[in-house]
Parts: structure tokens; C-alpha cells; sequence
């Protein structure tokens, strides 16, 4: 009787898992057809092969428990945004831990010498940092358009506004990177 | 037909606009490289604003590892549901490399595309006769050229200007031109 029992248990479980599996099959779809740009954006705003994992992961893990495991209807837009949110809360906490670790003055001499400035990795991080900073609509289209090198009509798409206004905000966005820039000269 | 004739001058009119607000404020205009080498806060703000772009194209150019895809999906997979995670294309996505788009990849044989269908052209255009039509328009006009010239300053100057003609015409007409 007892026996009974468990092999109807065992049999329900995977009945079960077998039915999530196929309703969760298009996680992996999505991982394949968009995984490639996803990364790259990462690794753009990143710039660090770990944190692009994690990111990456994060993003999936949020996607398979999104509503319980339904599918959004905008699968594209969704993972796009999860993962440049997640990219953008993970500079800030790396930036925060940066300047708890080092002091004031040491940064005051990092950005004080010209030789510095021109230097690629210098540069880089210093636009990363601005555009942690950005508002969020801004950095959107910022990180849409020029990271992940999307077309406006498919930026406009992602985040509900039309390729015109895509097209302003990256304009504001490039100005206020450049206005910071050019005032912590 | 009225419709296709305004847009014809909706786009002349739309071209001719954008070259004159170039031509007069676009970047490349006088007064402006003027103003921008003699203006000390235009100069820092175009040395920001290239400083931006500099530091986009630095982030687009640098390279990741070509495992790095291979990698994310492999520790992305690692934390879906058992049943996900032994799915086969979940095997084939943690070998996944990048590979270049097709647009990318077909690029590279855009040079022979243009050749062939230029090639395809040539051959269209002469399977369907514009090159002989053309011969025989060149021919025709020349014959015209000539019986002009005969009637105007005589017939053995003519013979000199056009001899190759002469001689075609006094062999034989073919075309039905009149002599003059």
C-alpha cells in the first residue's frame, strides 16, 4: 500500500516537472536568440567577465520567476531591461565600494594628471561612472542605443516611446555626460 | 500621376533644404569654425562632447573573450529547474560561441555581388537590343551631321568631315536616309 503510494507520488512529481519544463522551454529560446547582444551590452557597461555572468544569470533567474513563471508579453523589452537595471545597480555598488576603499585624496590625484586622462581605461571608467549617475530614462536610451547598438525604431519599441523621442533623449543624455566631464576637469 | 508629381518636389524641395541649413549651420559652416576657434567655452564643450564619443567608441572596440557567451549560459542555466537544465538545447547553448551576424558575414562578398549584377546588366541590356539601338541612333545622327554640312558649305567638304559616311552612303543606304 505503502509502495503504491510513493510510485503515485513519483509519478505526479514528474508529471509536474515535465509540464513546467514545457512551459518554461522559451527561457531557453530567449537565452539563444538574444543571449549574444545581451552580453555584449553587458560586457559594455561592465567591462568585467564576472560581473557580465552574474548579470547575465540574474537576469535569466528574474525572467524564469517573472509572475510566477509566465512568459512577458514583451520578452525582448523585459530581458533588455532586467539586465541593463541589474548591469547599472551593480556599477554603483562596485563605485560605492571604490570610493569607500579609497580615500579622497586618492582620487583628487587620479583625475588631476593629464596623462591620465587620456588613457582608454581611465576614460572608460569615467564615462561608466557618469552614466550610473544618468536619470533613468536617459541612460535607457543610452545604454539601448549605443551599448547594445539597437536601432532607434527598436529602442522606441523596448521602452514605449516613439523613435523621435529616443532620439532626444540620447542627444540630453551625450550632453549631460559631456557637462559632467567637462566640470570635474 | 499628380500625387507622384508633388512628392518628386516634396523630396527635391526637402533635398534642397537640408544641403542649404547644412551649408549654412551644419558643422562645417564658416562662421561657425570661425566662432569655435576664436570662443574658449565652445572650445570645452566640443572637447567634452568629443571626449564622450571617445570613450563610447573605446567601450565598443574592446573585445570580450570568445567564451564569455559560453560562460553566462553556462551559469545561467545552472540555476533554472533540474528539467531545464537537461533539456538539449540547454547542452547546445553552453557551447555556444558568438557568431558574426549575417549582414557581417555576408559583407564580405558584397564587392562580387556588385560585379555580377552589373555583369547581369550589361548582358540584359544587350539581350534586349539598347546597344544596337544605340549604334543605330549614333549612326543615324551622324548621317544627318553630314547631309547638314553638304547643304550648308557643300558636298566635298562634307566628304572630308564625314569620309566613313561617304563611303557607307555611296555603297549603299540601308537606313532609307535621304542624300543630299
Amino acid at each position: 500500500m505503502f509502495s503504491k503510494a510513493l510510485s503515485c507520488e513519483l509519478l505526479w512529481d514528474a508529471a509536474v516537472s515535465g509540464v513546467v519544463v514545457g512551459r518554461q522551454r522559451w527561457i531557453l529560446s530567449t537565452m539563444q536568440k538574444y543571449g549574444p547582444e545581451l552580453v555584449t551590452m553587458l560586457w559594455r557597461i561592465l567591462g568585467n567577465e564576472q560581473d557580465v555572468c552574474d548579470a547575465y544569470q540574474d537576469t535569466f533567474l528574474q525572467l524564469a520567476h517573472f509572475e510566477g513563471g509566465r512568459k512577458p508579453d514583451h520578452v525582448k523589452a523585459y530581458v533588455f531591461r532586467t539586465a541593463n537595471n541589474i548591469a547599472v545597480s551593480m556599477l554603483r555598488r562596485r563605485m560605492a565600494e571604490r570610493n569607500r576603499l579609497s580615500g579622497p585624496i586618492a582620487r583628487t590625484e587620479a583625475t588631476a594628471s593629464p596623462a591620465i586622462e587620456v588613457d582608454s581605461e581611465y576614460l572608460q571608467e569615467a564615462l561608466r561612472r557618469r552614466i550610473a549617475k544618468l536619470p533613468e530614462h536617459l541612460r535607457n536610451v543610452l545604454a539601448l542605443r549605443d551599448l547594445a547598438e539597437l536601432s532607434y525604431a527598436q529602442v522606441g519599441r523596448i521602452l514605449g516611446i516613439s523613435p523621435g523621442t529616443a532620439r532626444v533623449y540620447r542627444c540630453k543624455a551625450i550632453q549631460l555626460l559631456a557637462m559632467w566631464m567637462s566640470k570635474e576637469e | 500621376m499628380a500625387i507622384t508629381r508633388a512628392d518628386n518636389q516634396c523630396r527635391r524641395l526637402r533635398t534642397w533644404l537640408y544641403t542649404a541649413m547644412t551649408r549654412h549651420w551644419g558643422a562645417e559652416a564658416g562662421w561657425l569654425q570661425s566662432h569655435i576657434s576664436s570662443c574658449p567655452r565652445c572650445q570645452r564643450r566640443l572637447v567634452s562632447l568629443g571626449k564622450v564619443n571617445l570613450a563610447l567608441s573605446l567601450m565598443k572596440a574592446r573585445p570580450h573573450s570568445l567564451s564569455l557567451l559560453m560562460r553566462a549560459n553556462e551559469q545561467a542555466i545552472g540555476v533554472l529547474k533540474h528539467g531545464l537544465r537537461a533539456e538539449p538545447q540547454a547542452a547546445r547553448l553552453k557551447t555556444t560561441l558568438p557568431e558574426p551576424k549575417l549582414v557581417e558575414r555576408c559583407g564580405r562578398y558584397g564587392h562580387s555581388v556588385g560585379h555580377l549584377a552589373a555583369c547581369v546588366t550589361v548582358l540584359l541590356l544587350m539581350k534586349i537590343g539598347v546597344f544596337s539601338s544605340m549604334d543605330t541612333f549614333q549612326t543615324e545622327g551622324q548621317e544627318i551631321m553630314r547631309q547638314y554640312y553638304a547643304r550648308q558649305v557643300g558636298q566635298d567638304l562634307a566628304e572630308d568631315v564625314f569620309p566613313a559616311q561617304t563611303k557607307q552612303s555611296s555603297s549603299g543606304n540601308p537606313r532609307g536616309v535621304a542624300n543630299v
